[in-house]
């Protein structure tokens, strides 16, 4: 049983003395500061951040995509043939994200985030987690542009995360995690979710997992389940029917388990986030279970998300005395 | 003679320098709250004026004295805190409500400001409230058992707030619910919500919805509890038209975006009064107000007036053209 991150994690610091990514940015903007030394403030700020997941006791952090502007425009600046367009809501969490649109058919420019993985790997005393968006998601919450269907961007996207993947990989990500948060709203959509899936970690031989959230995967659980990857994880905080789900996970999956909610700042109790680990230990094996918030914790201000990570850690440990 | 065609605007207007920079000295305890109150009253009246020059029908305040649409209300209620910054988007940042307690109020929060800027003026302006759905789904939660029990209990709220401006004496009442049409499988419990806003109220009502998948849940918009569905339809080339259209029974007011708010570019004549047409087509003049597609806070004052101005020189022309008074 270990503990971990779905992802993001806040980008600023109340702390007047901690290094200000928001002002950084702003400078930068403005011509004050220099590319250079805006990545400067972005590595103080990740290294931070991999601070406060081992501080709180995580086994498996992230770097907490302090470079993300959000989860598609990371990737879509990355690939050829993609351009940014305006600012649509993220699912129903009143952020907002660029839209992507595929000007002309992508192709591979190079690594995306091998030198941002590497930088965290070398300030981390914890493994790091890699973490891509999914093919499926990526293409959904694009617009189609050039391409005359969904599935045709999708295994374009497919095959360029691949790479990635690999990449990821070579640079010794132990785990290399995919996010497919729209599957769970287009669930019609699962047989072309599935192949581009496979398609996207085909060859990857570091552990894989499949992280899914906003909602729970009634229907199509048995193909999240039947996917060649090693971890699945559910919200179980927005999708409660996930529990009733997970009684037909094989035996040889891990399941990530979302159970702290990552979009409210109420913090859980030690007892409560036990309490669900209990409650999902009576159907999964504890040692198969990683435990980390609902989804990315980029919803909060950064010291209610490390609370979140405290409490996750501290329910963990109840759980585990008392099974021990 | 047919009539219709009224010309309105959603809510927010950009706000002059003076009132930024006032707002900013006001938080650093620089100026007083009544120095404050003096400034933005002064921009009020500005965009009062402004509006009546420019001949438009139903009047909004502009929204001088709020920031968020959300944080406003929360501010001045029972219950609610601030929480610490959150991401919006890109490098954007802002501080959240958190219902830590039973949502109330004291006395009304928007009446007062209503009365003074229907004193200015003898066109109707609206009262201007957020919806309960909105409040909740754009605050954190501390309190509330359910999301079902906080939105029951904000509902309880604004509707004691709606009764207030309309015993104040304001005639139309609109409350915006822009989170609306994010998650088709809570419509039914958001109207349930909306009804309790609506019970009862002696005014034309009107809500605000934008940014959505429309199709999703436009069957439950059709029946929604109020007069008038004010609608984001530029930005999204007019689909909304469309969903009319295939509904025949729909029997609601429409308020119509012909100019989009995002964009700085102030839009052609024939656009805007081909858009008009297009919204004659499927509904009745006297059924159809025209406004722009939302708030228009974000532009500059030039850009604010200039797509207003060719609102209005648009609907005068097609009310020319097809004789509607």
């Amino acid at each position: 049983m270990i503990t971990t991150m779905v992802g993001n994690y806040p980008k600023i610091s109340p702390d007047a003395k901690a290094p200000n990514l928001r002002t950084a940015i702003n400078r930068f903007d403005e011509g004050r500061i220099s590319a250079d030394e805006l990545r400067r403030v972005e590595e103080e700020v990740t290294r931070e951040v991999i601070d406060d997941q081992i501080e709180a006791g995580l086994d498996l952090v992230t770097d907490g995509h302090i470079r993300w502007d959000d989860g598609q425009t990371y990737f879509a600046r990355g690939i050829s043939g993609y351009t940014v367009n305006g600012l649509i809501r993220y699912f129903d969490t009143n952020t907002y994200y660029r839209h992507p649109i595929p000007e002309q058919p992508l192709r591979p420019n190079g690594s995306i985030s091998v030198n941002d993985y590497e930088f965290a790997a070398a300030h981390s005393r914890q493994p790091v987690k890699a973490v891509l968006t999914g093919p499926y998601t990526l293409a959904r919450l694009s617009q189609l542009g050039c391409y005359a269907d969904l599935r045709s961007l999708a295994m374009d996207l497919a095959d360029i995360l691949n790479r990635e993947a690999k990449a990821l990989q070579d640079a010794g990500a132990p785990v290399i995690q995919l996010d497919e948060p729209s599957i769970l709203k287009h669930k019609e959509d699962v047989d072309l979710f599935e192949e581009a899936v496979e398609r996207a970690l085909d060859g990857v031989t570091a552990a894989k997992a499949l992280c899914t959230y906003f909602g729970d995967a009634a229907g199509i659980h048995h193909v999240l389940f039947g996917l060649s990857v090693d971890v699945v994880g559910l919200d179980f905080v927005m999708g409660p029917a996930n529990y009733d789900l997970i009684t037909d996970l094989p035996q040889q999956k891990t399941l990530g388990c979302g159970i702290v909610d990552a979009r409210n700042t109420r913090a859980e109790t030690a007892e409560e986030v036990a309490a669900a680990i209990r409650r999902l230990a009576g159907t999964v094996d504890a040692e198969r279970l990683h435990l980390n918030p609902s989804c990315g914790l980029d919803y909060l201000p950064r010291p209610n998300a490390r609370a979140k990570l405290v409490r996750l850690v501290e329910g963990a440990e109840l759980a585990r005395k008392e099974t021990s | 003679m047919t009539t219709g065609l009224l010309t309105t605007a959603v809510g927010s207007y950009p706000k002059p320098d003076y009132i930024t920079r006032a707002r900013g000295r006001f938080q650093r305890g620089q100026i007083g709250a009544e120095e404050l109150a003096d400034l933005e009253k002064q921009a009020t009246a500005h965009w009062i004026a402004v509006q009546e020059e420019l001949g438009m029908d139903v009047l909004v305040d502009g929204e001088m004295y709020r920031g968020d649409m959300v944080a406003y209300f929360a501010e001045n209620m029972a219950g609610f805190t601030n929480s610490g910054l959150v991401r919006s988007y890109g490098n954007r940042y802002y501080r959240k409500p958190i219902a830590t307690g039973p949502v109330g109020r004291d006395k009304p929060v928007t009446v007062d400001w209503w009365r003074y800027a229907q004193s200015l003026t003898d066109k109707p302006v609206k009262g201007m409230l957020t919806g309960p759905y909105t409040i909740v789904d754009w605050s954190f939660n501390e309190h509330y058992p359910t999301r079902e029990a906080f939105l029951m209990d904000m509902a309880r709220v604004v509707h004691e707030e709606a009764m207030d401006l309309a015993k104040a004496g304001a005639r139309y009442i609109q409350i915006d619910e822009p989170a609306l049409s994010v998650r088709p499988e809570e419509m039914e419990m958001a109207a349930r919500a909306f009804a309790i806003v609506t019970d009862g109220l002696d005014a034309f009502t009107i809500t605000h919805i934008c940014y959505g998948d429309f199709a999703a849940v436009f069957p439950h918009l059709a029946n929604f509890p109020v007069d008038m569905l004010d609608m984001e339809t530029t930005n999204s080339d007019y689909d909304f038209l469309e969903l009319i259209r295939g509904h025949p029974t729909f029997d609601k007011y429409v308020a119509m975006g012909v100019v989009d708010v995002h964009s700085h570019r102030v839009e052609s004549l024939e656009s805007v009064k081909s858009g008009i047409r297009m919204g004659l087509d499927v509904l009745p003049p006297e059924r159809l107000f025209i406004d722009p597609d939302c708030g228009m806070k974000t532009r500059t004052e030039e850009e604010c007036v200039a797509k207003l101005r060719v609102i209005g020189d648009a609907v005068r022309e097609v009310k020319a053209e097809l004789g509607i008074e």
